[in-house]
């Protein structure tokens, strides 16, 4: 009885190879179309877990002095990149922060302007 | 009253003389020694590029002080001295004793937490060992 209320997924002999096939091109269709990537198992998108720069290195300072240890958490406008980008945990983030304040005081790294500070043409 | 810690960055003219940087950091360590302050540290970091344009220049001469005081109206002076200099187009002053501070309470915790971690990890080892 339930064989024949249900033909489609296991009798009829044409039928699972043409879904398979379906699905099949349903599964390469999507990496194809968005953005691609190693895929493991069912999971689409691999993303490497990120860990606190600060927290591996046990840098319990974070010194406003030496901006180029700052600059890969800031674009390249200057403006402070998010926690979730950068991987920085809370605490770190927050000093961080400061830090970055401190040196923008000081004109060792920008305020959030222009990447290349070219001087403005104003139209004549 | 406990001592406090600060940084002074100023920033001088890039056409700034070097003899004229000189007289004013001698100037800055006289005030110091007046007050009671004590120079840990002077360096001349040079010319550097302005993340910014500052007083209409793009590079300028760095140094840099870090001073021990008791007495917080040494900063003050410091920076009124700064600021009627004008060879000096930006100067900042930063507490830096409470942070420190607090790097090395972090610093302490961690290493008392690795010693921990080793002895408890020996410990385990010598466990395993009688078990066995």
């Amino acid at each position: 009885m339930p064989d024949e209320q249900n033909p489609q997924p296991q009798s009829g002999g044409g039928a699972p190879p043409r879904r398979e096939g379906g699905g099949g091109g349903r599964r390469e269709g999507g990496p194809g179309g968005g953005p691609g990537g190693p895929r493991r198992g069912k999971r689409q998108y691999f993303r490497k877990k990120k860990v606190c720069k600060f927290c591996v290195e046990k840098i319990d300072f974070i010194d406003y002095k030496r901006p180029e240890l700052l600059a890969p958490f800031v674009q390249d406008k200057g403006k402070i990149l998010p926690r979730r980008m950068t991987g920085t945990c809370s605490r770190h983030q927050r000093w961080l922060g400061v830090a970055i304040k401190r040196a923008r005081n000081i004109a060792l790294m920008p305020f959030a302007t222009a990447a290349d500070p070219t001087p403005v043409q104003r139209p004549h | 009253m406990e001592e406090r810690l600060y940084d002074l960055i100023f920033i001088c003219r890039p056409a700034t003389p070097e003899e004229e940087i000189k007289k004013i950091i001698t100037a800055l360590e006289h005030t110091c020694a007046e007050k009671g302050g004590k120079i840990e540290k002077v360096e001349q970091w040079g010319t550097r590029k302005l993340a910014y344009r500052v007083a209409k220049h793009r590079e300028g001469m760095y140094v840099y002080f870090q001073i021990k005081t008791t007495h917080g109206e040494l900063i003050s002076e410091l920076e009124r001295r700064l600021r009627v200099q004008d060879a000096v187009i930006k100067y900042l002053t930063i507490r830096l004793d409470e942070d420190l501070k607090r790097q090395q309470k972090l610093t302490r915790r961690r290493d008392k937490r690795a010693g921990r971690r080793s002895r408890r990890q020996a410990a385990a080892g010598e466990h395993a060992a009688a078990a066995s």
